[in-house]
């Protein structure tokens, strides 16, 4: 999963703003796209419950892998619930994450962003690659890896474009230090991808009608 | 798990799976054993080289953030879930 492993105060206040304003804005447009909905899906409602609990729980577990990774399962929030609702749940997660320690306050904005995307691209894939890849194993672990891989694309430009204050390395060192992050973020992804295909083929298998638009 | 669209979505995924896992791998020996908010700081050149992960936890599982808030965070979660889950009875 990607998410900017900055401190506060790494960012200027001023693209601490940016991204938190962007932030603001989509999760504006989610809430907008939720509330228009004709009647409440409560279905969706306790799903999202879940995905904030779990995704919580494992995001702030350090795994023995590469030295010390985490998951977060955001394509997992957005096959599930959507982008819609996906995006209030990361900007939860984020918040509750960075109130017990684990990220800064500042980099709640840029963090939510990279989710976002996360969650977006994971639903996006996981509905478009619906007739070429009906396995529904196989398509959640590919639209996770997808949307991981645009996480990671977009954590970076993030970082590029804000540049980090104290640092004297020109961007060209930092998009190479942070690429090599993105290539081991991927490592994980390959791990969440795993997790989510299972997860998503035995809820397709017991309860296919919390995957919507799926056939039983 | 025979039919072709299966099958080729299996294959697909194989070989997305293994390609990420050997630029990861590829990666990982290029910038060495440390742990990711460290590997973050001097990836962007930060001195000090961030919050080096401690050791212990539960067999290389390490809590990030405070363990008690943790807990409780994650109750007051639980807690949520089971009260919605009461009042839409999915």
């Amino acid at each position: 999963m990607a998410h900017i492993h900055l401190e506060d105060g790494s960012f200027s206040l001023l693209w601490v703003a940016v991204w938190w304003i962007a932030a603001v804005v989509l999760i504006g447009i989610a809430i907008y796209l939720v509330r228009s909905e004709k009647k409440p899906d409560r279905r969706k409602i306790t799903l999202a419950a879940f995905c904030t609990a779990a995704a919580f729980a494992i995001f702030q577990v350090s795994l023995p892998i590469f030295g010390g990774v985490h998951l977060n399962l955001t394509p997992l929030i957005g096959i599930l619930v959507g982008p819609a609702a996906g995006s209030l749940v990361v900007l939860i997660i984020n918040i509750l994450s960075a109130a017990i320690g684990h990220g800064g306050w500042g980099l709640i904005g840029a963090n939510t962003l990279v989710n976002i995307v996360e969650v977006g691209i994971g639903y996006a894939m996981f509905r478009m690659l619906r007739s070429a890849i009906p396995d529904l194993f196989s398509r959640a672990g590919i639209a996770t890896i997808i949307g991981l891989f645009c996480g990671n694309i977009v954590m970076v430009l993030i970082v590029i474009v804000s540049g980090v204050q104290g640092v004297n390395q020109s961007p060209s060192q930092i998009l190479t230090g942070l690429s090599l992050i993105a290539a081991l973020n991927m490592g994980v992804a390959v791990i969440e991808a795993f997790i989510t295909g299972l997860i998503v083929a035995y809820i397709g298998k017991v309860r296919p009608d919390l995957l919507s638009g799926e056939r039983p | 798990m025979t039919e072709p669209g299966a099958i080729k979505g299996r294959l697909a995924f194989l070989a997305l799976f293994l390609l990420v896992l050997v630029t990861a791998l590829a990666a990982y020996q290029l910038s060495g054993e440390m742990g990711i908010e460290e590997r973050f700081t001097q990836a962007v050149g930060l001195e000090g080289g961030g919050d080096a992960e401690e050791g212990g936890g539960w067999f290389g599982f390490a809590l990030e953030g405070n363990p008690l808030l943790y807990g409780v965070v994650l109750g007051v979660l639980v807690l949520g879930i089971i009260l919605t889950f009461c009042y839409s009875r999915i």
